[in-house]
């Protein structure tokens, strides 16, 4: 391919009622990344698209925009990639998604900012500093908590995606919250229970669905999602008692109990009684649909060798807190495609 | 003979019965031997992960192991449980500290951890290993007519590190599968975007119900004639709790959505009643009547 097609999205508040898109013919050259394909239509044919950009290395973040619906650093990718990747002459790139788009690429900063500043993104220490004078030091497994999540460049990619935020812009978002995760986390920090009641107020922590669009975006193996998670089972072992304790609680139970949750039960555990009630049109539902074993209501059938699986769990809950498990750097975002090595392990075979 | 330990997790016994049949019946047909994992438990859901890692581990080290006693691959039917699975083996086989520790626990019951198997999806396997070449020849109902949405649903493609079996950009085994049974795979906004099901009972109103309004008005913007996803828990949350996502924004939306199993065991001529076509929520009448 000669020549590809950079899509724009392009948006002047002060003259356009609506956003639209201008395309660029460029050619295609090796290793061109989509920010310098931006730079060679803004300086031959356009002046006037904006855009940000600093470090042009993948390192300062402001470079971040949506490209084929998929949040990236512009200065990371390369066309010739993605042409390849999408089979296509077109790239589109837009603002980041969820956030308000200020002009053209650039979108409103301030709305993150906001939302960041209630975690009180800064060391807060728990003591005063060492006598020496010397840094807060730290044990390496304490750090190794926090090595990765530190890594944030405050790009943005993964607050573009986030089908939580999508669905309700007051989420905190990942990016917010695995800031705070890095604190709260932090052996040094004295501000833990702060932090927490911040990302736990309505349960904010807890609107996150679990999509993992956030660690899959990061362009820095952050890890948010993870990150997320991590603070929920810190909260958990500092005591607040959330809808997720109380659903982790229940699974737990019913593994226990007997290898399988019991579905037909969980809203009124869950919920309580009340909860149940206002469940009653989609059991109801359920019910005429053949979709509910009568038997769950009673417990239901148990695993086979269910005594195995007691076992191992009361052994697991003794052993716990001997058990020191580390984070794997591992978020190669680069990702292997099984079914083309699957095909050419059996083409050799 | 393509032979798997069968993994059918909480759903599929609980709240979508016609998945676990549906999937028996259709890999019966297409050479595939299910033997049943009946002595897995639940893989956490992501729910026991949030309390307890060390014990989501233990028990998921366990079912793996139950499939390794057979020596076979496990196949899964549901996103979440093959993420989980996959998680949990990828924590084992890079941490060998918490691998010991873990089949210390293992120990009591004789049992260990070995890490010889790999945690497999049906979809994956039915364009793998049964191939789409043998599939299409098997086609004698070709659903040239539906134009078919495809709803991956999150954990079959993220993240790319523990599933990595295709672009979680822009996978295509979904359309590919859709394509070799004669449908017209439609393109539609929330091809890749997620149910909500995970956040239900903390942000059902906030967020879950909204998503789910969003993915089914998607596709019925694109005119499809329905859904169809891998996963039991999207299903749940698509098809089950539609009414609820209506009444939340008050559209009527009416979307049916199917299991990957009985969209390949309709093509292949089985009856949409032997498939379980009957128990989804939102009516398959407009597809069944095409079919019959
Ligand atoms: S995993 Fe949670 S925080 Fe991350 S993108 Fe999905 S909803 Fe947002
Ligand atoms: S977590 Fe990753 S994607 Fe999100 S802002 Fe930080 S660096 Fe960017
Ligand atoms: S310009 Fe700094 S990250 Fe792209």
């Amino acid at each position: 391919m000669e020549f590809f097609n950079l899509k724009v999205f392009r948006y002047d508040p002060t003259k356009d009622s609506q956003p639209y898109y201008k395309t660029y013919r460029l050619p295609v050259e090796k290793g061109m990344t989509v920010l310098a394909a931006l730079f060679k239509a803004k300086e031959e044919q356009d002046p006037s698209i904006s855009f940000r950009y600093n470090c042009r290395a993948a390192i300062c973040g402001s470079c971040a925009m949506r490209i084929n619906g998929h949040a990236t650093l512009a200065c990371k990718v390369q066309v010739t990639h993605l042409l390849d990747k999408y089979q296509t002459d077109t790239i589109v790139v837009e603002p980041v998604g969820n956030i308000k788009p200020l002009k053209d690429l650039i979108y409103d900063m301030d709305w993150v900012v906001d939302k960041l500043k209630r975690i009180k993104p800064w060391f807060i220490p728990k003591e005063a500093p060492p006598a020496d004078g010397k840094e807060y030091r730290q044990d390496p497994f304490d750090h190794q908590k926090i090595d990765y999540a530190s890594d944030c460049i405050l790009c943005n990619s993964c607050m573009s995606d986030c089908n939580a935020l999508k669905a309700n812009k007051d989420f905190l978002g990942p990016m917010v919250i695995s800031k705070a995760y890095r604190f709260v986390a932090d052996s040094r920090d004295g501000a833990k229970k702060e932090r927490l009641e911040e990302v736990l107020k309505e349960f904010n922590l807890e609107w996150c669905v679990r999509c993992m669009e956030c660690t899959t975006r990061c362009p820095k193996e952050v890890q948010p999602y993870e990150n997320i998670i991590r603070t929920r089972i810190i909260a958990a072992e500092e005591g607040f008692k959330s809808p997720g304790e109380i659903h982790a609680e229940i699974f737990e139970k019913d593994i226990y109990n007997r290898g399988l949750l019991n579905e037909m039960l969980l809203p009124m555990r869950q919920e309580g009684l009340l909860g149940a009630a206002k469940r009653a049109p989609f059991g109801i539902r359920m019910f005429f649909k053949g979709k509910v074993n009568i038997a769950d209501f009673f417990g239901g059938h148990k695993v086979k060798r269910h005594e195995e699986v007691q076992k191992i769990m009361d052994k697991a809950r003794q052993m716990k807190d001997k058990v020191k498990i580390k984070i794997i750097p591992d978020v190669q975002t680069v990702y292997e495609d099984k079914r083309k090595s699957k095909k050419l392990k059996e083409q050799k075979a | 003979m393509l032979r798997y330990a069968f993994y059918t997790g909480c759903s599929a016994k609980g709240v979508a019965p016609e998945l676990y049949e549906s999937t028996k019946l259709v890999a019966e047909k297409l050479g595939m031997e299910l033997i049943e994992l009946e002595a897995a438990t639940c893989c956490g859901a992501g729910a026991v992960q949030e309390k307890d890692e060390f014990m989501s581990l233990v028990i998921n080290a366990r079912n793996l192991a139950l499939a390794e006693e057979l020596g076979l691959d496990m196949l899964t039917i549901c996103n979440t449980c093959t993420l989980m699975l996959r998680e949990a083996k990828f924590k084992l086989d890079k941490n060998p500290e918490v691998r010991e520790a873990v089949n210390e626990v293992l120990k009591e019951t004789g049992l260990e951890y070995k890490g010889t198997i790999e945690v497999t999806h049906f979809l994956w396997e039915v364009i793998d290993a049964v191939g789409l070449d043998k599939l299409k020849s098997m086609v004698v109902r070709p659903l040239k007519e539906f134009n078919i949405a495809p709803f991956y649903g999150c954990h079959i493609i993220r993240p790319p590190y523990l599933i990595g079996y295709e672009d979680p950009d822009n996978p295509k085994s979904i359309e590919m599968l859709i394509e070799a049974l004669g449908g017209n795979p439609v393109d539609h906004e929330a091809r890749l975007a997620c149910c909500g099901f995970h956040s239900f009972w903390s942000a059902e109103d906030k967020v879950t119900l909204r998503l789910t309004a969003m993915d089914t008005q998607a596709a019925k913007k694109q005119r499809a004639d329905f859904m169809v996803t891998p996963c039991p828990l999207c299903h749940t949350q698509l098809d089950a709790m539609q009414p609820e996502a209506e009444e939340k924004i008050g559209v009527n939306i009416g979307m049916p959505v199917l299991h990957l199993p009985q969209l390949i065991g309709l093509a292949i001529g089985l009856k949409p009643k032997e498939l379980g076509l009957h128990k989804h929520v939102i009516s398959t009448k407009s597809i069944i009547e095409k079919v019959a």
